[in-house]
């Protein structure tokens, strides 16, 4: 029996050697700011998050009158994310939408594909397939992009691939491209979007962290007011909880509605702010 | 009619009596034989034999399915085929006990020594004791305990079914454990017990030994229960603890304790804490921030008082008593954080 638990620790110590070898906290979180980073929540986590998005700092719809934006909603969105193994994660979320897109359900699966190795491999891979569906009333402008007439009309994919690298302890960058689509669009607009985005994160500490993120879209109609989503957040880890403080120019906080409902200008003063504050659980 | 009965009755009680000499001598004779291999008879077989009483946790035999399910809740926390649930959702034993010996004298298993022993076999420096000998153990939750668990741990005392049962519902955070995972933990243990070769007698202890298990002398007793601890001393230290007197700091030894010791629950991706680091900088910078401010979230604090249990979070950290880490070693824990931060 002795030799069996000999066996039995050296597949342990096999393990913790490859556990080891594996490169962690690229992200610290399943979201960079309001997408999603290669991070993944561990088999049998659950994830709660709360994002929040306040009303315009500036501009027309801010300033004192507005508070800088804190007496208004731009959006909210609350979600719980679960690891089904280490390796997929699915995802649901309410989150109360902008512009024409509002009452939305969101969810999404999410598979890594790869993992940074400090002698292997060199980046962590990520697919995200999500989609939303927003079960507001339909509207009965035929102009507008919610005038749904099927059930079909009122959904929103998007699917992306996340590559990252954590170059250094303090330094991690990622790379996505991917297809959004919407199922109804309004007849000057176009259904399916690609875009590619970035994101730098830089800790100065252990606890905090910068991070920007944008997201190009290539083909958007120039008859639109879309513009490209782009934020700055701050990090502030606690452990088991994850609290971001973010500053961008959209007003969602799903990427199947910031990608195509970002209307708000930075150059105009239309940049809010707001945060996201997480918790993990253990099932 | 009487007479022949109770002629009858003595007859039998006479047939009996001397069926049971003859097991009884049997069984020393089988014990006696195995004498010419006595390093790999049982340590607690052997002081059965001198005549030491059984413990109430005792076992005949091993049984090899109990031994295996067993290991397979202490390694992973429930059974690999997933036929009951998990102990704890937090933890499984490996987090905090080893499973082989830890030094290289049992009845010398003081910090220092751990530290020698494992440092050479490169072991996890864990704060809880290691179940390899728990079976040889006659008392548990000691010393201290007593103040962190309060009467929790009086039917821990003198059963080891109640210690173990003790460990899964509050030290793991777990649930009560139905009586077959007790017993398939007893038997796992009972497989991991001390044999006479982990006592490292000399030739003349053995032939004395041989000596005393074939003539039933039981002044072997003494010579075998001073070679082992048959009590696990736990002693709390200070949280804020003060600088041992000529101390020199051992950046070496800083380095084991932290990477046996903290990195082998927070190491990244372990997925055992919700405060994962690496021996990186950040960390290592955050951590001696964390010295200057006594809190509790100091590593002094941490080590010697752990984490506790609190609404919402139920995992929680045990503390090293200053048996499993002594003040020198947290202070050389202390001096590796501070000197790789700079």
């Amino acid at each position: 029996m002795f030799k069996k638990s000999i066996v039995l620790v050296s597949v342990l110590v096999t393990g913790f050697s490859f556990s080891q070898d594996k490169i962690w906290d690229t992200f610290d979180g399943t979201r960079a700011l309001s997408n999603h980073s290669t991070e993944m929540l561990f088999k049998k986590s659950l994830e709660f998050r709360v994002s929040h998005k306040f009303g315009d700092i500036t501009g027309d719809n801010g300033g004192l009158q507005n508070f800088y934006g804190f007496d208004n909603l731009a959006d909210v969105r609350i979600a719980f994310e679960y690891g089904i193994t280490d390796n997929i994660n699915i995802g649901l979320g309410r989150s109360k939408g902008v512009n024409e897109r509002t009452g939305v359900v969101d969810m999404f699966g999410k598979i890594r594909l790869m993992q940074q190795e400090e002698k292997g491999k060199p980046l962590n891979i990520t697919y995200v397939s999500s989609l939303a569906f927003s079960y507001k009333k339909a509207s009965k402008d035929s102009t507008s992009s919610n005038y749904y007439q099927t059930a079909t009309e009122r959904l929103i994919f998007t699917n992306q691939l996340i590559v990252s690298r954590k170059f250094t302890d303090r330094l991690s960058l990622q790379l996505n491209a991917g297809y959004h689509h919407r199922n109804l669009v309004t007849f000057n607009d176009v259904n399916g979007l690609v875009f590619t985005g970035g994101v730098i994160r830089y800790r100065f500490t252990k606890t905090l962290g910068l991070i920007t993120e944008y997201n190009h879209v290539w083909n958007r109609s120039k008859d639109t007011k879309q513009k490209n989503p782009l934020a700055f957040g701050f990090e502030l880890l606690t452990g088991g909880h994850n609290f971001t403080i973010v500053v961008s120019n959209h007003q969602g906080v799903n990427e199947n509605v910031f990608l195509s409902n970002t209307t708000s200008d930075w150059l105009k003063g239309q940049w809010r702010i707001g945060f996201t504050i997480n918790r993990r659980f253990k099932l | 009619m009487k007479k022949t009965i109770i002629s009858f009755v003595l007859l039998l009680t006479l047939i009996v009596t001397l069926l049971s000499t003859d097991n009884m001598t049997k069984n020393r004779f089988s014990l006696l034989q195995k004498t010419n291999d006595l390093k790999e008879l049982s340590v607690l077989d052997v002081l059965l034999e001198l005549g030491e009483k059984k413990p109430n946790h005792y076992l005949m035999k091993a049984n090899q399915d109990s031994v295996r399910m067993g290991s397979e809740m202490v390694y992973f926390g429930q059974l690999k085929d997933k036929s009951n649930s998990r102990i704890s959702k937090f933890f499984v034993c490996t987090d905090c006990h080893n499973q082989v010996i830890e030094v290289s004298d049992l009845s010398n298993e003081t910090a220092n020594e751990r530290l020698i022993y494992g440092t050479k076999n490169d072991l996890p420096f864990l704060p809880a004791s290691t179940f390899y000998g728990m079976y040889n153990k006659s008392q548990w939750y000691n010393g201290d305990y007593a103040s962190k668990y309060g009467d929790l741990v009086k039917p821990t005392r003198d059963t080891l079914k109640n210690a173990i049962q003790l460990c899964a519902v509050e030290c793991s955070q777990g649930r009560v454990l139905k009586d077959w995972e007790l017993n398939a933990i007893t038997h796992y243990y009972k497989s991991i017990e001390y044999k006479v070769k982990d006592l490292n007698l000399n030739q003349s202890e053995l032939n004395q030994l041989r000596t005393d298990v074939a003539s039933h002398n039981t002044r072997s007793v003494t010579l075998l229960r001073s070679k082992f601890n048959a009590i696990n001393a736990a002693t709390f230290g200070e949280l804020d603890p003060i600088e041992p007197v000529n101390y020199s700091a051992d950046i070496k030894v800083g380095e084991y304790i932290f990477e046996n010791g903290c990195l082998h629950c927070h190491g990244m991706g372990k997925d055992i804490t919700n405060f994962e680091f690496d021996n990186d900088k950040l960390t290592l910078s955050f951590l001696k921030a964390k010295l200057k401010k006594h809190s509790s979230y100091s590593v002094p604090y941490i080590v010697r008082k752990g984490t506790y249990a609190m609404s919402g979070r139920r995992q929680y950290m045990p503390q090293y008593p200053l048996e499993k880490m002594s003040n020198t070693q947290l202070f050389d824990l202390i001096n590796y954080i501070k000197s790789k931060s700079k």
